[in-house]
């Protein structure tokens, strides 16, 4: 502004308008991933940090092709979950093979030679390496009945018709392992997604109550927590199987083994729930959905919970493997799923002997699936806790 | 400070009682009592029971009493020391216990420690070189640890020991020792069994501590004092161990509060698989045939033992964390 | 005339002889010579009764063998420490390796009418203090134990009563005691010999101190406080206790004595230096000095004992240990040895015939439907499957090593027969089946029998797989619930399983002198028909009455064998029970003869090759005498 004038009137002032076409980028030009990134919702931005966790991302791929199987175990399986072998018990797992004499014949397994030795009681087994049996594929083998309700013996890959593929061999009753394990796979992913539920709910529930309203409620809570937490699990466990009455079909055993599960790790959850809610409860949008009367539900579900969303999955996906693990625990304490119902568990229960670890080693087998399927669980819970805040 | 402590203790006291309540009904929970149980089982033996003596033995054991009165008896008995009776054993409780509660504890003090030497370097190394190579194996062989479930590691890893070590199989040490008095032999046969054990509890719980410590020292790692002590060209090594490594020290102390009852309950199952002669096959054991009072007194010492270890680690963490000890209620 | 005399003559002189020379030749037991230089001890012969129970090893079939050694072995709970009684089999009267009953801490017996018991005691035989076993230790337990109001509520134990009446006891002397009953008593003898025996004999001059007729009053209550029990009645039962030898303090007769106070995870068992046995060389038995017996659980035993932790192991090796077993054999120093298991069937299903439900009720008690059951099981395959092959397939009958064996009663309804099968279940009306094959039932629900298992035992739960599958075939499907123990008996009792699944006979080898009484209804531990076994037991206070002509004359058949005097009379007896049993199929068999491993050390000698294992008779390894065991060179 020139010193030496005055300020002329308002009439004589000049309103200086530029007429060019305003550009909104001249002033500071943003590039289109930039752009991208400030107009982002929330899941995108946590969808963008999970991915960089690549771990992560395999892994919940494979879990979530592990649960998708589940709906089609009966088609993935070579043989049916009973079907028995007379002639092939404690069978050692068959080889695929690509080249025979030399030449490319396809994948298949040699014939085995059955041999009983009496001095020592052992069944020897050894490759006819003149017999071949090919692999088929999209073939009909054993009947089945889709989830007990459609019947079908379509297979995505079975036996040469008078042949065996034992891939991870055979138990004492020569039955299938491999078979046995995708079956499992159906009981022990499911339960424990079941279990993961419940303890959702008591956590949500428990640590909701305890942090909002604080105070003595918050105390009494905490107590009670205390109790739990301090309470040996194995006796807990002992004395809550017990009491489930036998009569139950195996349905209701089920559930209530799934029930007990949901026991276990609900604390933990809870805890969380309530320090996050502690410190969430003083902020201002709480304020104002009090002032204007919402009741002390909606606030919670409506308005805190979804705030740490995130987190509680995380946390959720971490309380899986405590399930597997604990499914497991059960079974050996012959408290959980039995025979006839197939789960990993059970499967490694009658893999826990002496026999087993010094004669027959595949049987340990199962053993393999719940461990990847609990590190894919911990990658998955990972990278989702690493995403859960993405304004970090 | 002090009353902070005093408040502490003096909250652990009704949650004690509240656990022993509540062990007390877990143990009446299940349809019928230890007689049953005795009765089932001279029946599998093909050996014939007499009503009679049975009706003299639930005098004799008081089973016949109510149950409220029965728990008072029971917890009037704790505090004179008097454990009850052990209808297995045949006699007071007090004398089953024997070497096992040293040995329990001695069991799961080894296993703290082993995890906090594993997961402490992991945990750094994993915080500081996050998302490398590095980082991802050793999770990975940490999850391992903890996915792999317990009763079939011992197992397997009790053969092996068998074979290559010749370390004899099941018991917490060599048969010859097992009345004699400690010794350093006895001392060495014991550790030379309990590695096993410990590897294998252990295991579980240092897969989650690592992680645990990897999120906490990266949530400090991101602080404004640690950009600026940097910025200022502290030596990396130092702006790590000076300032955020304290605060997760914090963690440590508070997490034993975590892991403590989990190791107690994991010692449980690996000590009915190995044979150990710690508290837990034969808690399991009483939880089976009902022995009332033994269950419930070997319940109360896990349940103590655990609340105890929470109470030193919250008293540790606010011996080091100021913030602890002023946290005030709810101001609504 | 001089001829015989002179003989007669030499027979006496060379008897003398030979006795005098037997009592002088007996050999100071190693271990002792230090304590008898000592005069701590007495000499052995004056340690043995005047009469010792001489054993001569080589017309055993045994070699004689030499003193010391300790023998490991494993065992699970406490309460296993009984199993020394069981194998010790230091017993009144005794089954031999040949099932002969004979004279084993009693030098002779008689018995008359087969109610009038006179047992003749070994003059200087003492327990294992020193102190002197003799009539008056009868004595006390009759009027002090038995009789006594508060030790025994119920009076005497059942075993010694006959149609509810105790016998008339008398003491003749010092080494004399007679029972009389009014009526025979044919299982008197049986119960003496067995692995857990009736006692009838106690350590009077030890447990008097703990009765409140001999001990002052003052001083016994002071002890019942410091046992901590309740009155003296508990303290005298605690410290009474031979079967479950707990209290080191307790002498005994077995031959070996404990001397660990319990709580411990090991007991050792100590040499008993007043034991009566002796082998023809005057070597007083048991070779073995000690036994260390080590707890633990019971699911690592195959384990420990396949790294040599046991000198001889039978107990908690299952059959399916022994490819195990047999690979670690030579590493670690000790063979595996196969001993037969002398039950009736290793795997036995039973009906309940006394099921509440009356549908199933009436089903089970058609012996169309347990035959086309049985009909129905393809025994040949489980065999193959489960035992290899091994063993013997059967009803749930006894052995071929029993006298009273028929191949009949072995092939009842037990070849599989499809067939067969079927068409006995067509003539009971079941004709219609559902969509998946199942047949209906009267009241049109499918056929399906829930059987209930302890849940303690795999081999159970795969025989039933097997089962199931071959069932499946008459259209039976089968449900196989696994329940825990007590509660798997309760709901026996009440009604509740329709089948359950167990092992079958007990005692697989019997001779006529052994009782039938699991051929019949006679206790409420029978898994098939709990309510008439209780109603039997009971003398008709509780239960039903058999409503099965079949079972009733069972009942009565068993009565008369217990009434008969003569072996003829009994062998018909038992074979017409065994008859009507396997012919009406009251539980159905599959296997017998099956196998039981059992690990010897390599130094460790007079363990047969081949054997019984048996608890009754046989006490497992009490028929074999492991008193007579004996280490090599080297023991451990």
């Amino acid at each position: 502004m020139n010193q030496e004038k005055t300020p002329p009137s308002e009439a004589e002032t000049e309103h200086f308008v530029s007429q060019a076409p305003f550009d909104l980028q001249s002033i500071e030009q943003l590039s289109e991933d930039q752009e991208k990134l400030y107009l982002a919702s929330q899941w995108t931005l946590m969808w963008w940090k999970f991915k960089r966790h690549r771990l992560a991302v395999v892994s919940g791929l494979f879990l979530i092709a592990l649960y998708l199987s589940v709906l089609i175990s009966e088609f993935l399986a070579p043989y049916n979950l009973h079907s028995r072998h007379v002639d092939h018990i404690y069978a050692p797992p068959q080889a695929i093979h690509l080249f025979h004499d030399g030449s490319f014949v396809g994948p298949f397994v040699y014939a085995t030679n059955f041999k009983l030795d009496m001095t020592n009681l052992s069944r020897v087994y050894t490759e006819n390496r003149t017999k071949i049996y090919p692999i088929r594929f999209l073939c009909r083998g054993d009947d089945y009945k889709l989830w007990g309700q459609f019947e079908s013996n379509l297979h995505l890959f079975c036996p040469a018709p008078n042949g065996t593929l034992f891939l991870l061999g055979t138990d004492r009753l020569g039955r299938d392992v491999l078979s046995r394990i995708i079956y499992g796979a159906r009981i022990s992913l499911t339960i424990s997604l079941l279990g993961v539920t419940v303890t959702f709910l008591l956590g949500i529930t428990f640590g909701g109550i305890a942090g909002y309203y604080g105070g003595v409620v918050d105390l009494i809570i905490q107590r009670i927590i205390e109790v739990i937490q301090s309470l040996p699990t194995i006796p807990l466990w002992l004395v809550l199987a017990a009491i489930m009455p036998v009569t139950w079909s195996p349905l209701l055993v089920y559930f209530g083994i799934t029930i007990i599960l949901g026991l276990l790790d609900w604390t933990g959850l809870a805890r969380a729930v309530r320090s996050k809610l502690l410190s969430l409860r003083e902020e201002d949008y709480v304020l104002a959905a009090q002032l204007m009367g919402a009741t002390p539900r909606r606030i919670i579900g409506r308005h805190l919970i979804p705030g740490f969303m995130s987190h509680l999955i995380a946390s959720a996906t971490i309380s899986i493997p405590t399930m597997i693990l604990g499914e497991t625990a059960l079974s050996f304490l012959k408290l959980g799923l039995r025979p006839p119902i197939t789960s990993w568990g059970v499967l490694l229960v009658e893999a826990q002997n002496i026999n087993v670890v010094v004669l027959y080693p595949w049987l340990m087998l199962p053993v393999v699936p719940v461990i990847m399927v609990i590190i894919a669980f911990s990658f998955l819970g990972d990278g989702l806790r690493d995403a859960a805040d993405p304004y970090k | 400070m002090l009353h902070y402590i005093f408040k502490r203790i003096l909250i652990m006291i009704p949650t004690l009682l509240l656990i022993s309540m509540l062990v007390f009904l877990l143990i009446e929970l299940p349809p019928g009592d230890y007689l049953e149980s005795y009765i089932a089982e001279l029946q599998m033996q093909g050996e014939t029971v007499d009503p009679q003596h049975i009706e003299f033995l639930r005098k004799e054991y008081g089973l016949d009493k109510p149950v409220l009165e029965r728990y008072v008896l029971w917890i009037y008995g704790m505090t004179h020391g008097d454990f009850g009776y052990s209808f297995e054993y045949q006699m007071p409780v007090s004398r089953v216990v024997g070497d096992r509660m040293f040995l329990t504890t001695l069991l799961s003090v080894s296993t703290i420690i082993f995890t906090w030497l594993v997961a402490f370097p992991i945990g750094i190394y994993s915080a500081t070189h996050q998302y490398s190579w590095g980082d991802y194996g050793l999770t990975f062989i940490g999850l391992i640890g903890l996915a792999t479930p317990n009763f079939l590691l011992a197992l397997v890893l009790l053969y092996l020991a068998n074979i290559w070590f010749g370390t004899s199989i099941g018991g917490i040490m060599d048969p010859e020792f097992l009345n004699q008095p400690m010794s350093w032999a006895k001392l060495k046969s014991i550790l030379s069994h309990l590695w096993i054990p410990v590897i294998v509890i252990g295991t579980s719980g240092t897969a989650g501590m690592i992680r645990r410590l990897r999120a906490n020292l990266l949530d400090e790692l991101q602080k404004q004092y640690v950009i600026t002590a940097r910025a200022k060209g502290l030596h990396p090594f130092r702006s790590l161990m000076k300032y955020p490594l304290r605060m997760s020290l914090n963690f440590f102390i508070a997490d034993i509060g975590n892991i403590f009852p989990n190791i107690i309950s994991g010692s449980v199952l690996v000590a009915i698989v190995l044979s150990l002669e710690t508290t837990g096959p034969v808690l399991v054991a009483a939880l089976q045939s009902q022995d009332m009072y033994l269950a419930g007194s070997f319940m109360m010492f896990l349940a103590t033992l655990s609340v105890v270890g929470v109470l030193v680690s919250d008293i540790a963490l606010a011996i080091l964390d100021p913030r602890i000890r002023l946290q005030g209620g709810s101001t609504k | 005339m001089r001829t015989w005399l002179k003989i007669a003559l030499c027979l006496f002189a060379s008897l003398m002889f030979a006795h005098s020379g037997l009592a002088s030749n007996f050999k100071e037991t190693p271990e002792f010579a230090e304590l008898v230089a000592a005069g701590k001890l007495p000499p052995v012969a004056e340690r043995l009764p005047g009469e010792p129970r001489v054993l001569n090893l080589p017309e055993l079939g045994l070699k004689p063998g030499r003193h010391g050694g300790a023998m490991r072995l494993l065992m699970g709970k406490q309460k296993d420490i009984r199993m020394m009684t069981v194998y010790g089999y230091g017993r009144l009267v005794g089954y031999d390796r040949n099932l002969n009953l004979v004279p084993d801490i009693v030098k002779s017996y008689d018995v008359e009418e087969g109610r009038i018991f006179t047992f003749h005691l070994r003059k200087g035989h003492k327990w294992s203090d020193g102190h002197p076993f003799t009539s008056a230790d009868f004595e006390y337990y009759w009027k002090d134990v038995a009789n006594n109001y508060e030790l025994s509520r119920g009076g005497p134990p059942a075993r010694m009563l006959v149609d509810g009446k105790p016998p008339v006891f008398e003491v003749i002397d010092e080494t004399t005691v007679r029972y009389t009953w009014d009526k025979p008593n044919a299982n008197f003898l049986f119960a003496l010999s067995g692995g857990r025996p009736l006692y009838i004999y106690m350590p009077a001059h030890y447990l008097k101190q703990f009765h409140a007729s001999y001990q002052d009053p003052e001083k016994l209550a002071e002890m019942v406080k410091a046992a901590a029990v309740r009155n003296w009645v508990s303290l005298h039962i605690r410290r009474g206790r031979q079967y479950r030898p707990e209290n080191p303090a307790l002498p005994t007769l077995q031959p070996w004595v404990n001397t660990t106070t319990p709580p411990s995870q090991q007991f050792i068992f100590r040499r008993n230096p007043y034991y009566h046995r002796v082998d023809e060389a005057g070597r007083q038995l048991p070779y073995i000095d000690e036994v260390v017996v080590g707890l633990g659980s019971s699911k690592m035993i195959p384990a420990k004992t396949g790294s040599g932790d046991a000198d001889l192991q039978a107990r908690y090796l299952r059959f399916d240990n022994y490819t195990f077993l047999k690979e670690s054999e030579k590493r670690k120093g000790f063979n595996v040895r196969l001993w037969r298991i002398a039950r009736g069937s290793q795997v036995a299903l039973f009906p309940n015939l006394n099921a509440k439900d009356p549908v199933w009720r009436k089903l089970l008690q058609d012996v169309r439907f347990r035959r086309a059951l049985s009909l129905a099981i393809d025994r040949h395959e489980i065999n193959q499957v489960v035992y290899y092959g091994l063993i013997r397939e059967s009803a749930n009958t006894v052995l071929p090593d029993s006298p009273l064996f028929r191949p009949a009663y072995q092939n009842a309804w037990a070849k599989y027969d499809i067939s067969k099968a079927n068409k006995l279940l067509n003539d009971i009306g079941m004709t219609r089946r559902n969509a998946d094959g199942i047949r209906l039932m009267s009241t049109g629900e499918p056929l399906e029998v829930v059987v209930d298992t302890a849940g303690e035992s795999t081999e159970q739960t795969d025989v039933l797989e097997l089962i199931q599958d071959s069932w499946a075939k008459i259209g039976v499907k089968l449900i196989s619930r696994s329940s825990q123990r007590d509660i798997f008996r309760k709901r026996i009792f009440s009604g509740l399983t329709v089948m359950s699944v167990w092992t079958g006979l007990e005692n697989a080898i019997p001779s006529p002198q052994m009782s039938p009484m699991e051929l019949a209804p006679t206790s409420q531990q029978q898994l098939q028909w709990p309510m008439w076994g209780l109603y039997s037991d009971t003398n008709g206070r509780a239960g039903t009455p058999p409503s099965l002509e079949e079972a009733l004359e069972l009942q009565k058949l068993n009565t008369a064998w217990e009434r008969s005097t003569n072996d003829k009379e009994r062998t018909e007896i038992w074979h017409k029970m065994l008859s009507i049993y396997t012919d009406q199929v009251f539980s159905i068999g599959i296997v017998n003869g099956s196998l039981q491993p059992v690990v010897v050390s390599n130094t460790l000698n007079n363990v047969p090759e081949k054997g019984f294992y048996n608890w009754s008779p046989g006490a497992y390894f009490g028929m074999y005498m492991p008193d007579t065991f004996w280490f090599s060179k080297r023991a451990n």
